[in-house]
């Protein structure tokens, strides 16, 4: 079962622009697609180890390539660091590339909840993000996808 | 008189020098029912403690619902996680119990994870790492888990003395911190001898699981608290929904005061002619146990007895294990007698006890749990041989033990207890029960059939009555609709009552034709 269900990857989309945003106006371009899942990686390494979140976003890498196969030019390096991004924008034209990354993002998100569920992960996401406006978000109800 | 006054100046300077104030160490409560009064009433502040065990025993459950229930943003805990149970899973499992808070997450309780450390560097990397967390967060408690991974890692590679001043440096950092601090890990029991960690330790917290046949049974000892005193032995823990649950061996009822009753009343069992033939009725605080064998009116009599305490507006609790309750609210009904409303107003709780694998201590704590929740005066164990059946079988070794004990502290409390236990009859002899029970009763009531004129009936004699004279007779009672009514005058016709089998010395009296059989209880 995927865990990137519609309403996992608004918020996964919501995410992307809200740290985008704040890329842009501390004045650093975005290095890349994936910033969220670098931003999120030092937080879920305290938690997890290296090694734990290492194994958690080849997870989520796995799952989202099935979606978007462009994926397939990154890596996940030993440190839970993503690698292969110049790569990745050599193969895929801009629509895909955001439609990776949103899958991506979205797919680590739904295994935190998968395993931590949903009250811890946004928790987590809380204090990575601590000025994010969470809406009412259910992820697994009313949505089969 | 110069001398008279060096003693005089002595005496006054012994009078004006007080001794130094002693150091008063904050126990800090556990947030495990029960495990406070075990340790003495909870951990000390600032101690440096192992909680050790072989897998499953629930040593990091132990760790978490401590820190849940003393955590707080101001003195926060530090969790740090090493090769064993990562964070991830840990968060997933524990969320699962009642005690978990995830609003405490973050700010009140923080997850490390010192994994990579511990298997990317040595012990000086570790104890940098931890000082680090610990200096800029200044918590109040401190979790290390496992930490037997952290030195199984490091023993490979460091001496025996690295290692213990490795334990002796990380004890002294996190006191001198004021943490209170929990090294989690599974060790056995013969590495306490030779392991330095137990040696530096200030309270060791110890579980396993016993057991025995088919069933399995937690168990917890506090092998050492500095500075209190904790209550020895092997203690049952049983962990639910709500995390773990400690059953002090002692029931929690050593050391606590209780008020004895200063005049002790009689009180009406609800039977008029049996209150005479005790001595105007049971005193008040005696445990008195009725034997008989089965049929004989033993669930009767306890609830008439129970009756007639709340006819007198004495709350009580009856703890039964052979019949369903609503069994014996409707056996009560065909007496007379209502034991609904009671219990819809909270003055009686018919507790019906027969869950497999049950622990003595367990059963015994729900028991006492209910005579504080009504108030309880009056307390029915029905039957004694039914709740011994009930415990798991490596608990009926410590029946009897456990059992004196709860009769003891209870009665000592003044709530008077009737006991039921089933014997069988031999026609030959007069047995109290297969239990060596004088030790656990003030009064023994036996009742027991008897061969009469081509009859089987009913006898019932007063055995002992700790305190006071009682009737010698043996009497026939019979049970009717009224309950267990006791109908006739000792009879001088029959010798060897007593063994079932009475021989006629009197003359043969006129029988009367009994048409119909004994008036029964209505179904």
């Amino acid at each position: 079962m995927s865990q990137a269900t519609s309403q996992m990857r608004d918020f996964a989309e919501r995410l992307i622009a809200y740290e985008a945003r704040e890329n842009k106006s501390s004045g650093t371009k975005p290095a890349a697609a994936f910033p969220v899942c670098e931003k999120l990686r030092p937080h879920l390494v305290t938690l997890m180890g290296n090694t734990g979140f290492r194994a958690l976003l080849l997870r989520a890498l796995a799952r989202a390539e099935a979606d978007v196969p462009s994926l397939r030019a990154m890596q996940v390096k030993a440190d839970g660091s993503l690698a292969g991004l110049d790569k990745l924008e050599v193969q895929a034209d801009s629509e895909e590339l955001a439609k990776g990354s949103v899958v991506l993002v979205a797919q680590l998100l739904g295994l935190l909840v998968a395993f931590i569920g949903e009250t811890l992960m946004l928790r987590i996401v809380c204090d990575v993000w601590p000025k994010l406006a969470l809406n009412d978000l259910k992820f697994f109800k009313n949505d089969k996808t | 008189m110069k001398k008279q006054n060096g003693a005089a100046k002595r005496k006054v300077l012994k009078k004006s020098v007080s001794p130094p104030a002693k150091v008063v160490i904050r126990k800090i409560p556990t947030g495990v029912r029960g495990l406070d009064d075990i340790l003495g009433g909870g951990i000390p502040e600032f101690s440096f403690n192992i909680i050790a065990g072989t897998p499953g025993c629930g040593k990091t459950t132990l760790a978490h619902q401590i820190i849940f229930a003393n955590a707080t943003a101001q003195k926060p805990a530090l969790y740090f996680t090493v090769l064993g149970e990562p964070a991830i899973k840990m968060l997933r499992y524990q969320q699962q119990y009642s005690f978990f808070d995830e609003s405490r997450l973050g700010k009140a309780i923080r997850f490390i994870n010192l994994a990579d450390v511990v298997l990317e560097q040595d012990l000086n990397a570790v104890f940098n790492e931890i000082t680090k967390q610990v200096t800029a967060i200044s918590p109040g408690f401190v979790v290390v888990d496992s930490f037997r991974t952290v030195v199984r890692k490091a023993m490979s590679l460091a001496s025996e003395i690295e290692m213990q001043s490795f334990i002796q440096r990380l004890a002294q950092f996190l006191a001198s911190w004021e943490a209170t601090t929990f090294l989690v890990g599974e060790y056995v029991p013969e590495e306490v001898r030779d392991n330095p960690v137990f040696t530096i330790a200030d309270g060791l917290f110890w579980l396993s699981q016993v057991v025995e046949r088919n069933s399995v049974v937690r168990k917890l000892q506090i092998m050492k608290v500095r500075g209190q005193e904790s209550v020895p032995g092997l203690h049952t823990i049983r962990i639910t929904d709500g995390g773990l649950q400690a059953f002090s061996r002692t029931l929690g009822l050593v050391g606590k005061k209780i008020n004895p009753v200063r005049r002790r009343r009689r009180l009406s069992v609800g039977i008029p002619e049996l209150d005479k033939m005790m001595g105007g009725g049971i005193l008040e605080g005696d445990s008195l146990l009725v034997a008989g064998p089965s049929g004989t009116g033993k669930s009767a009599l306890a609830t008439q007895f129970i009756a007639e305490g709340l006819r007198h507006g004495e709350p009580a609790i009856m703890a039964i294990f052979e019949e369903r309750p609503k069994g014996y609210t409707e056996r009560a009904v065909s007496f007379g007698l209502n034991l609904k409303t009671p219990q819809e107003k909270g003055k009686l709780e018919v507790l019906y006890l027969r869950p497999l694998d049950l622990s003595v201590d367990e059963t015994m704590q729900e028991i006492l749990d209910a005579i504080i929740r009504v108030g309880a005066k009056r307390l029915v164990i029905d039957s004694l041989v039914g709740f011994e059946m009930a415990l798991a079988p490596n608990f009926r070794a410590d029946f009897r033990e456990s059992l004196y004990r709860m009769i003891g502290a209870l009665t000592g409390a003044g709530v008077t207890i009737l006991s039921t236990v089933e014997v069988e009859d031999t026609f030959t002899a007069l047995s109290f029960s297969h239990y060596t029970i004088s030790f656990l009763t003030d009064d023994i009531i036996r009742l027991r059939y008897v061969e009469i004129d081509g009859q089987l009936r009913k006898v019932m004699v007063v055995i002992k009555m700790r305190g006071g004279n009682h009737s010698k007779d043996i009497r026939e009672y019979v049970i009717t609709n009224k309950g267990v009514v006791v109908i006739s005058p000792r009879s001088t016709d029959y010798s060897g009552l007593t063994t079932g089998i009475p021989q006629r010395t009197g003359p043969r009296q006129a029988q009367k034709e009994e048409a119909a059989p004994e008036p029964k209880a209505k179904k």
